[in-house]
């Protein structure tokens, strides 16, 4: 009488975070193509009718996983083009509650532009919406690279690795000098589209954010659900790439870098208006982003 | 291999060859093949733990999408710990999956394995068996992971009653490995390992 479990096995308790977090972060995409490879499943002959003990299912969810993330890769751009707000109120034409609430959008902004649902949204949607405004503002952009310049040293102090730190950093700074010399919102563009940096130009945002949160421990503390500190909490939420970003991480980011942010709130909650929130809690806000349950897209407002 | 992967991996290859840790020979690494898409990784096994004096091999690869998602790593030497697999040398460590971040370096990689070796995490287990025994008969875990070392991990402290047990399966026609396994898994009962190879 031994145990059935072999040596070498998983355990089926595994922790499985990453689908979770999948699944909640950019939900509507992820869903949807959840939903529909499924249904595509059942016309195949060769997917298994009854529960399999020789296939690992941890596996299958990661391969799935994976091919979702490929597929949002390969087909939307980490920043899209600039499109007319009309397109959004297409996208609703059968839903009732979401046009008539994009309609309340329509007299004050005119523009969208989407963004890669790839739990990066708010922090690339950020960057850009933040270096385009700031190709208008040069003066702007002269403070920012100042706090820039600064914020490495702080990042240090925070215990961050110094080789990883630096690199994230170099990389922030030569994109903010190129476009002191020669910027345009072309370059923004072309600078966010391109994976390492626009990827490097994140992680460092993630490192700022996390090195706020830590700072003000004790305020933040009161904040962090499920018993964890606020160390805890950024190396799960906060530094790990693709983790989608949530109030916390918008009050320190926005907080941190001194940069007034406007988010829309689209969704099925009650009223005909889109609610709105400003941050941080009054400021004038430089940015405007578009939330929809899951993601972060960018507003234009008329001018 | 993206440029910026290519160019990480260099430098954080230097920086472990350079670290102090390499210099006590307690971590190291090394190309396979003439990219860095393949490394090999070594870890000395902690002081006081029953891995002590015993060298793993690791196998590292480095993905397209380097530092954004994490190395794959796996143990190719032999080891008997809860969150490493006895069987295929997969790791389960919070770093190498959800927890990863950009910033986290092969250093930092290898020396929360070596950690990890000396601060196992029972509760989340990468090999069942072995963390129930950890946890229901931890005396036996330290000798068995000793033994393990010895066997497989350079480690010259060997144990005769279980080098007698596992000949004993040898003699039987049972591979040496097979045996070490079985054996282990059954908490060195030779009824039951036996009981287990043959049923």
């Amino acid at each position: 009488m031994f145990s059935d479990i072999k040596a070498g096995d998983t355990t089926p308790t595994h922790n499985h975070s990453s689908v979770r977090d999948w699944i909640v972060g950019d939900a509507c995409t992820i869903h949807y193509t959840v939903m529909e490879q499924q249904h595509n499943a059942q016309e195949s002959p060769t997917k298994p009718s009854e529960y399999d003990p020789d296939i690992n299912q941890d596996e299958l969810i990661k391969a799935q996983e994976k091919q979702i993330a490929e597929e949002i890769k390969a087909n939307t751009a980490m920043i899209g083009s600039l499109d007319d707000l009309s397109t959004l109120e297409q996208e609703y034409s059968n839903d009732p509650v979401y046009s008539g609430k994009v309609k309340t959008l329509l007299p004050k902004y005119c523009n969208v532009r989407r963004t890669r649902p790839d739990g990066n949204c708010f922090l690339r949607g950020f960057i850009f919406a933040y270096l385009e405004y700031c190709i208008h503002h040069r003066d702007e952009l002269a403070r920012f690279k100042k706090y820039l310049e600064g914020s490495k040293e702080e990042l240090f102090e925070m215990g961050f690795p110094k080789f990883t730190t630096e690199d994230f950093h170099d990389m922030f700074m030569e994109v903010v000098s190129d476009l002191e010399g020669s910027g345009s919102v072309d370059r923004v563009e072309a600078v966010c589209n391109d994976g390492g940096t626009s990827d490097y130009l994140v992680v460092y945002l993630r490192l700022l954010i996390s090195s706020h949160l830590q700072k003000n421990a004790e305020f933040f503390s009161f904040f962090i659900e499920g018993g964890r500190t606020v160390e805890e909490f950024c190396k799960q939420e906060v530094e790990p790439m693709y983790r989608e970003c949530d109030h916390l991480h918008i009050v320190a980011l926005t907080a941190a870098v001194g940069v007034g942010v406007r988010v829309m709130y689209l969704d099925r909650g009650e009223g005909a208006a889109v609610a709105s929130h400003d941050f941080p809690e009054d400021s004038t806000p430089v940015i405007h982003l578009l939330y929809r349950p899951g993601h972060y897209d960018i507003l234009y407002n008329k001018a | 291999m993206a440029n910026i992967a290519i160019q990480r991996i260099k430098r954080e290859f230097k920086e472990v060859i350079k670290s102090d840790e390499a210099q006590k020979c307690a971590i190291n690494v090394e190309l396979v093949g003439d990219d860095y898409r393949e490394l090999r990784g070594e870890i000395a096994g902690p002081p006081d733990t029953p891995y002590e004096g015993a060298t793993f091999q690791l196998e590292i690869k480095v993905p397209e999408t380097y530092p954004f998602n994490p190395p794959k790593v796996k143990f190719v030497t032999k080891i008997w710990h809860p969150n490493i697999s006895s069987v295929t040398g997969a790791i389960c460590l919070d770093i190498l999956k959800d927890q990863w971040a950009a910033a986290m370096t092969l250093r930092t990689v290898l020396l929360s394995l070596q950690a990890l070796l000396a601060a196992a995490e029972p509760d989340d287990p990468q090999d069942a068996v072995v963390a129930k025994q950890f946890k229901e008969n931890h005396s036996l875990f330290l000798q068995t992971a000793q033994y393990w070392s010895h066997v497989h991990a350079g480690v010259p402290k060997g144990n005769s009653e279980f080098a007698k047990k596992v000949r004993c399966l040898q003699d039987m026609g049972v591979g040496e490995h097979q045996a070490l396994v079985a054996l282990s898994s059954c908490n060195w009962d030779v009824d039951r390992a036996i009981e287990q190879l043959f049923s």
